[in-house]
């Protein structure tokens, strides 16, 4: 990967569902980039298409046209191996749901890109990783604890610190938040924003709440399968949202 | 049907994998169930028929005991017995059909065909309709004289050997060769069946003439008016005393003949319980693993206001629905597998008489029951279950393994005892009336001992799943670490379900070992049996007594290279009222080859006293039987109220081979002189050291030219291993399908937990598992279970094997245990082949499912 130029590009990304006769314009050319180290927040109405933005982004699913990016290497036309090994390597997803394995411990599922890997995650430089994210998360002390013996922030931290272990290009993730409580959404973000704060990770982040997307770098507003706008924030420790919620309005969203 | 059952049918639909997998699950059980009771009720129907061509019309049947048979006196006193209506004398006797009536040289043995039975009746009482024993003309007029050398011959004897009715047969005499003209065609058989086709039948009159003076083989009796069987066999008893005989009614017969198919009948109900067990695991797990994927489901019809009678009464519908899908195709099934079966056992021989399968209504109303009654039992704790979702789950996250193992346990005692008790009480049923003579206490203790294990064996399945999986898992974990490890978290998830797909597993594999540990215990013990007691090489056997003074013996023992010729006869003696096997034997031949293993008695006198006369030795069998003990002296009633005493003088391991057991055995002079023996029948060939190879062939060439048929041991052997063979290849067969049941059970398992787990694939796939892996995952999962299952298995049949021993009934031998690694090595490979092979489908799914549909959605 380059030091110089963006870590992750789309270009001109359509997305096309075939329903029975009808289709669905999920996406219609959506360009973006991210700069390594970006905390970037997509934001939208339900059904916009953020979702399947950042599927295509990830490697998750292939785009009707256009390419992506990733350091420097088109994503958009791997096979599914090549894909998988990508999603393995240089890639973190966290979920809305689900995104643990019940019957793993917390720290046995960070560690399962290692166990994919063939590694063993309780050995040698994987159990180190390991133990750094759980620190990160704030989850120090609970790495027993499997998913159904722990709170849904928990949870969503323990998915964080997956994405996060194999130290990847880039974390996405999909409303870590949606289901939750203010307080609760809160630790989730500030897990997030430390990771990108002191690690340097670069993140994209959809969300369709205000406060959470307020922790981003900048903005994107994604409307009807296009980037409408765009609302940079910058850098700012306190998260505050109200900068955010003023551009909104005046967008009128 | 209610709306609610309907939607019982809709979700059953709604999975047609899952749904088919169990109907055929249970139609496999009730076919193999019902082709036991078809294959039985055949048997028994079989058995019916024997008897009557046995005994025709008569009641009663006087057997002689002695070669010379029963006198005319004694058929006089028969006859004059109050109560004997009609006393109908016949003459059974082996002999040689001469063809080419000029070569009248006994010596040129090709001028001889094949050996036939001669059928010597009275044609005034018996052979035309209405006679005791009817026969059947396809042709000709039958034997209206009754005095003229007339024969009547089965037409299709007749027509292989070229016969035409008016032509004629000549038959070896004891003077020479005999003419009969050809007077008639059978349209069947013989009136008596176990000669077969091979049989003449010529008048009593003129059997005189080829068999010289002698008495008849048997008399058979029927009733007059109001006597009963009881009372005229108690005046019979009064009357005889001439000659030793032995009196049998219509029931001694068809109990002989049952307990030589006991074994057998008690084999197939006994795979046929294990099949249906293997069916009842399969209804189970689809009915709670439709039950666990839909708990949020029934929670909201709760919520909507279900009772948890109609919850309940949803999963007992669609048990209703498989068990009546599964119970009528198994029927059709079953009827296929029946005919295939009588097939088999009808082409085994004399050992299982069977025409072809019977279908008895009451056996079809009992599989069917059965199969329904396994259906409900599985069904029973799913529909509890059920019952027990509360409306709040709807609204909770699905939480694997709900139930827990003591239930499932619960639950798979409850359907053992099910089918147990249900098979314990209707079996008898499903045999019909005939099925009456056999003990049931014996058929019963084995299928009881065989349930005990298998159910100990799946009771302890979740137990030491853990551990054992994990040492299952190591051979994969070293090409497949990653694979391996989420299969055995996924195994471990439902800990129950996995248990009770390889407890399925497990049955059909301890099947599978516990047969082949039978049938080679059978040939090794007869193997092993056959070297301790005969002492030769081989044996010539002959079908005519063959007496001292002929000088067989000696030609045959003038053969270069041969040291010993050891004649032995095959006779019955008649002791403590029933018919015993007694052999003829040479003592100081058997002294001087070393054969007999004697557990009680002193070796070498005991063979020197047995050819001195007035001892026997007796095989440990028959001392155990009748609590015999060296010293005794054995009373063997020979007629004229008169009684032969025998000392025992030894007790051996085996005796030697009878027609029904082991025989005891006499010395030359008491066969002779006190039994009426008139020769060998046999004669024991031993070679002098390795000159069995060159000396053989010229041994043969002698052996055929006296009329001897010489065999091998390792012949003997192996026509015996030949029929367990086929019997076990029989009873392997009906075990694969229990295995193929378990495999469908597999199928089901692994589609459930991929079904599942379609999120947690999704996450892993979005983690970097790639499509290869998932599908290798479920591979894996399949592979371990396999591994477990045939390991426990393994084992279970071996302990099974060790267990039953010798299967009474089918007449082998049992034997010290030995572990069939063979049998062993194919079944784990099988079984474990099976469920790698059964993972294929459900490995597709998996690998298919796409990450962003089950990431998508709550
Ligand atoms: N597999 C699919 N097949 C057909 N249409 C789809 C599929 N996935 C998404 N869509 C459609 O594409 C459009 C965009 O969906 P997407 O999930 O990306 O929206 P979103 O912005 O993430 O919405 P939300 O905020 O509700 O998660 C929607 O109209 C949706 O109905
Ligand atoms: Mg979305």
């Amino acid at each position: 990967m380059s030091i110089a130029g963006p870590i992750l590009e789309a270009r001109d990304l359509t997305k096309r569902y075939a329903l029975g006769q009808t289709t669905v314009d999920a996406l219609r050319g959506v360009s973006l980039t991210v700069q390594p180290g970006e905390f970037v927040a997509l934001m939208g109405a339900s059904g916009s298409g953020k979702s399947t933005l950042l599927h295509l982004l990830g490697g998750l699913d292939r785009p009707t046209s256009g390419e992506v990016i990733l350091g420097g290497e088109t994503i958009s036309d791997l096979d599914d191996d090549a894909a998988t090994r990508l999603r393995r390597d240089r890639t973190g997803f966290v979920f809305q749901f689900f995104n643990l394995i019940p019957l793993l411990d917390a720290s046995e599922n960070i560690g399962l890109p290692f166990t994919i890997a063939g590694q063993d995650p309780r050995r040698g430089e994987a159990a180190d990783r390991i133990r750094d994210v759980l620190g990160l998360v704030d989850l120090a002390g609970k790495e027993r604890h499997r998913p159904d013996q722990l709170s849904a922030g928990e949870q969503q931290r323990v998915a964080i610190a997956r994405a996060l272990v194999n130290r990847p290009d880039i974390v996405l993730a999909d409303e870590p938040t949606g289901n939750l409580d203010f307080t609760t959404g809160g630790e989730i973000l500030e897990a997030l924003w430390r990771s990108c704060a002191q690690r340097g990770q670069t993140i994209v982040l959809v969300t369709h709440d205000a406060k959470a997307a307020a922790y981003a770098d900048r903005v994107e507003v994604v409307q009807d399968g296009v980037i409408r706008d765009e609302i940079v924030l910058g850098r700012r420790s306190d998260h505050a949202a109200s900068p955010l919620i003023a551009r909104l309005a005046q967008l009128g969203l | 049907m209610t709306g609610l059952d309907r939607l019982a049918w809709r979700s059953l639909w709604a999975r047609p994998l899952r749904t088919t997998l169990s109907v055929i699950g249970i139609a496999l059980g009730v076919a193999v169930l019902f082709a036991a009771l078809a294959t039985n009720a055949g048997i028994e129907a079989g058995i019916g028929r024997t008897v009557d061509d046995v005994m025709g019309r008569s009641d009663l049947r006087v057997g002689a005991f002695e070669e010379h048979g029963l006198s005319q006196a004694s058929l006089v006193a028969i006859r004059a017995t109050p109560g004997v209506a009609v006393a109908a004398p016949l003459l059974e006797q082996r002999t040689y059909l001469q063809r080419d009536p000029l070569a009248t040289s006994a010596a040129s043995a090709d001028a001889y065909l094949a050996p036939v039975a001669v059928i010597a009746l009275d044609p005034a009482i018996d052979g035309a309709v209405g006679g005791i024993h009817e026969v059947r003309l396809a042709a000709g007029l039958g034997l209206p004289s009754g005095r003229d050398a007339e024969a009547l011959v089965p037409a299709a004897f007749a027509h292989d050997l070229g016969l035409e009715l008016g032509g004629s047969v000549t038959l070896l005499g004891v003077n020479g060769p005999v003419s009969f003209k050809v007077v008639g065609l059978l349209a069947g058989k013989g009136p008596d069946p176990t000669t077969g086709e091979r049989t003449i039948i010529v008048p009593l009159a003129a059997s005189a003439a080829l068999f010289g003076p002698r008495g008849v083989s048997w008399v058979d009796v029927t009733l007059a008016g109001s006597y009963t069987v009881d009372g005229v066999a108690a005046a019979l008893d009064q009357r005889l005393t001439f000659e030793p005989y032995v009196l049998s009614d219509r029931a001694d017969l068809a109990a002989t003949l049952q307990a030589s198919t006991a074994g057998f009948q008690a084999m197939t109900a006994l795979i046929a319980a294990v099949t249906l067990f293997g069916g009842a695991f399969l209804i189970f797990n689809t009915l709670s693993m439709t039950l666990s994927e839909r708990v949020r489901e029934i929670g909201l019809l709760r919520a909507a206001g279900a009772s948890r009678r109609q919850i309940q009464r949803l999963v007992f519908c669609q048990a209703l629905v498989l068990g009546v899908a599964g119970s009528i195709l198994g029927l059709l099934l079953g009827f296929g597998l029946s005919i295939l079966i009588a097939g088999t056992v009808g082409s085994l021989g004399e050992g299982v008489p069977i025409d072809g399968p019977v279908v008895p209504l009451p056996g079809v109303v009992l599989a069917a029951v059965i199969g329904l009654l396994v259906t409900f039992a599985a069904a029973l704790e799913p529909a509890i279950q059920a019952g027990r979702i509360s409306p709040i789950e709807a609204l909770r996250p699905p939480v694997a393994g709900r139930s827990s193992i003591a239930s499932q346990m619960r639950w798979l005692v409850a359907v053992v005892v099910t089918v147990g008790v249900a098979g314990l009480a209707l079996w008898p049923i499903g045999l019909g009336p005939a099925g009456s003579g056999a003990d049931p206490g014996a058929t019963i203790a084995r299928p009881l001992l065989v349930y005990a294990v298998l159910l100990g064996v799946t009771l302890l399945t979740p137990l030491i799943l853990g551990p054992l999986g994990r040492l299952a898992g190591l051979p994969f974990a070293l090409f497949l670490p990653a694979e391996t490890r989420l299969s055995r978290g996924s195994l471990a998830r439902d800990r129950k379900r996995t248990a009770l797909t390889v407890g399925a597993l497990t049955i059909g594999l301890a099947m599978i070992v516990a047969l082949g540990s039978l049938a080679g215990n059978a040939r090794a013990a007869t193997e092993a049996w056959l070297t301790d007691v005969i002492p030769g090489d081989l044996v010539a056997t002959s079908i005519r007594p063959i007496s001292a003074d002929e000088g067989v013996a000696q030609q045959l023992a003038a053969v270069g290279g041969v040291a010993r010729v050891s004649p032995i006869a095959r006779f019955a003696v008649a002791f403590r009222g029933v018919r015993l096997d007694a052999a003829a034997v040479s003592g100081s031949d058997l002294a001087t080859d070393g054969r007999l293993t004697f557990v009680a008695g002193e070796r070498r006198a005991a063979l020197t006293a047995l050819d001195a006369g007035g001892s026997t030795i007796v095989p440990r069998a028959i001392a155990d039987e009748f609590g015999l003990q060296v010293g005794d002296t054995l009373q063997f009633p020979v007629g004229g109220g008169e009684a032969v005493a025998e000392r025992i003088v030894g007790i051996v391991a085996r005796g030697m081979p009878g027609q029904s057991g082991e025989a005891v055995l006499l010395g030359w002079p008491d066969a002779t002189g006190r039994f009426g023996v008139l020769g060998a029948d046999a004669f024991a060939i031993r070679f002098a050291p390795n000159r069995a190879t060159d000396a053989g062939p010229t041994l043969a060439a002698t052996a055929r030219g006296l009329a001897l048929e010489p065999t091998p041991l390792a012949g003997i052997e192996g026509a015996i291993s030949d029929a367990f063979g086929r019997v076990f290849g029989l009873f392997d067969a009906l075990a694969l399908l229990a295995v193929v049941i378990a495999g469908l059970g597999i199928v089901n398992t692994l589609t459930m937990n991929v079904y599942e787990r379609v999120r947690e694939i999704g996450i892993l796939r979005a983690v970097g598992l790639s499509r290869r892996q998932v599908w290798r995952m479920v591979v894996v999962e399949a592979g371990i279970m396999g591994v477990v299952g045939a390991f426990l298995g393994c084992l279970a049949g071996v302990v099974l094997g060790f267990a039953l021993g010798g299967v009474a009934g089918l007449g082998w031998a049992s034997g010290a245990p030995t572990i069939p690694w063979l049998t062993i090595g194919l079944a784990a490979a099988f079984g474990i082949g099976i469920a790698m092979l059964a993972a294929f489908q459900p490995a597709r799914i998996a690998s298919r499912i796409s990450i962003v549909r089950a990431v998508q959605f709550e």
